[in-house]
């Protein structure tokens, strides 16, 4: 049975139902509206209760599924996280600076190279060369199976940066398919010193540390000479 | 702007027979321009054979400062004076490189000692 609506409570009642959506925009969920009255608002106001539970339910899911999305994003993050450390590491391990005499420093090269295993090279030479004050840097490619036009441009220009440092660099370990690549390619590398093993270049090396150490020697010499007069 | 910064000379020091720049501050253009004229008036008073320039405390070269460093070094040769650039920092090399100042004709040293023995087998080749 449906009673007439009442004219004096329907804007009281109205007013209630602008009360409760306004809430229910503001976020709150807890108010509903009261049903016990039979009229013609009734309608309205069941079906407003019916969706305010209706988008309980829907936040509650998305709260949910939102939190699982975050738990996953994280795991994910953590994920990528240890793939780049593991990349970095892989790069550093892949070209290790080491000093094989007073003076002398090598970077045996194994493996392709491309751009950003070059550039890392060059940054770890660099530095390694900066800290030990060795003027004498050996880059063995022994371990490089090809060398395209982009790896040659790198490796001069790892040489032509230490030269500014004040480093000489020999690049050693040139096989005969690089050597062949390379003058096919028409890759000038005349301005480089540059040997066939390991052996000659680290021959090379020593010879060129004598040399210096005899200047020093000469030097100190002539000093002491002019000393005694 | 501020006339500080453009009153500041870089100082150079002469030992025996070199000239030691020692650049202790951000290089611009025109600090730069100046510091050139002074190096060579210098050489030209003073009669000095070598010039030690220290940049290590230089943390970036662009291409206009490269381009006179080496610059530089082609004028004091004329004059008869020997440049070595000195302490060159490893970020530095790799921008000089990229930007395709690979500076020929520059001698470089790691430090000032090594700079110093560079400049006196020098003399000594030029002198026997």
């Amino acid at each position: 049975m449906e009673n007439n609506l009442d004219f004096k409570n329907a804007k009281e009642r109205i007013e209630h139902i602008e009360d409760v959506l306004s809430s229910v925009a503001a976020g709150d969920l807890d108010k509903r509206l009261q049903t016990d009255i039979e009229d013609d608002l009734t309608g309205i106001e069941e079906a407003i209760n019916i969706l305010i539970e209706d988008l309980t339910y829907e936040l509650k899911q998305s709260k949910k599924m939102k939190e699982e999305l975050e738990d996953k994003l994280n795991k994910i993050q953590e994920q990528q996280k240890t793939i780049i450390q593991q990349q970095e590491d892989l790069l550093e391990l892949s070209s290790p600076v080491t000093k094989v005499w007073d003076n002398v420093l090598i970077l045996p090269v194994i493996g392709t190279l491309d751009s950003q295993r070059t550039q890392i090279m060059m940054e770890n030479l660099l530095q390694k060369i900066v800290e030990t004050g060795c003027t004498i840097a050996i880059l063995d490619i022994t371990g490089v199976p090809t060398v395209d036009t982009q790896v040659a441009n790198h490796l001069l220009k790892t040489v032509t940066a230490a030269r500014l440092l004040g480093a000489d660099c020999i690049i050693s370990g040139i096989s005969p398919a690089i050597a062949q690549t390379i003058v096919h390619l028409g890759i000038d590398l005349s301005s480089i010193k540059t040997k066939a093993t390991l052996q000659d270049a680290m021959l090379f090396a020593m010879k060129k540390n004598n040399q210096l150490f005899e200047g020093k020697i000469h030097l100190e010499h002539k000093e002491q000479e002019e000393d005694d007069k | 702007m501020n006339l500080d910064i453009h009153d500041k000379k870089i100082p150079i020091i002469k030992i025996r027979d070199f000239l030691i720049v020692s650049i202790q501050v951000d290089m611009h253009d025109k600090l730069a321009v100046q510091l050139q004229s002074q190096i060579l008036h210098e050489i030209e008073r003073t009669g000095a054979k070598g010039v030690l320039i220290d940049i290590s405390v230089l943390e970036m070269v662009d291409s206009f400062i490269g381009r006179m460093l080496s610059g530089m070094a082609s004028m004091a040769a004329i004059m008869d004076a020997a440049v070595v650039i000195v302490g060159m920092q490893p970020a530095v090399a790799i921008t000089l490189v990229e930007l395709g100042l690979e500076m020929p004709g520059v001698d470089t040293a790691l430090d000032m000692e090594k700079g110093m023995e560079m400049l006196e087998k020098k003399l000594r080749e030029k002198e026997s």
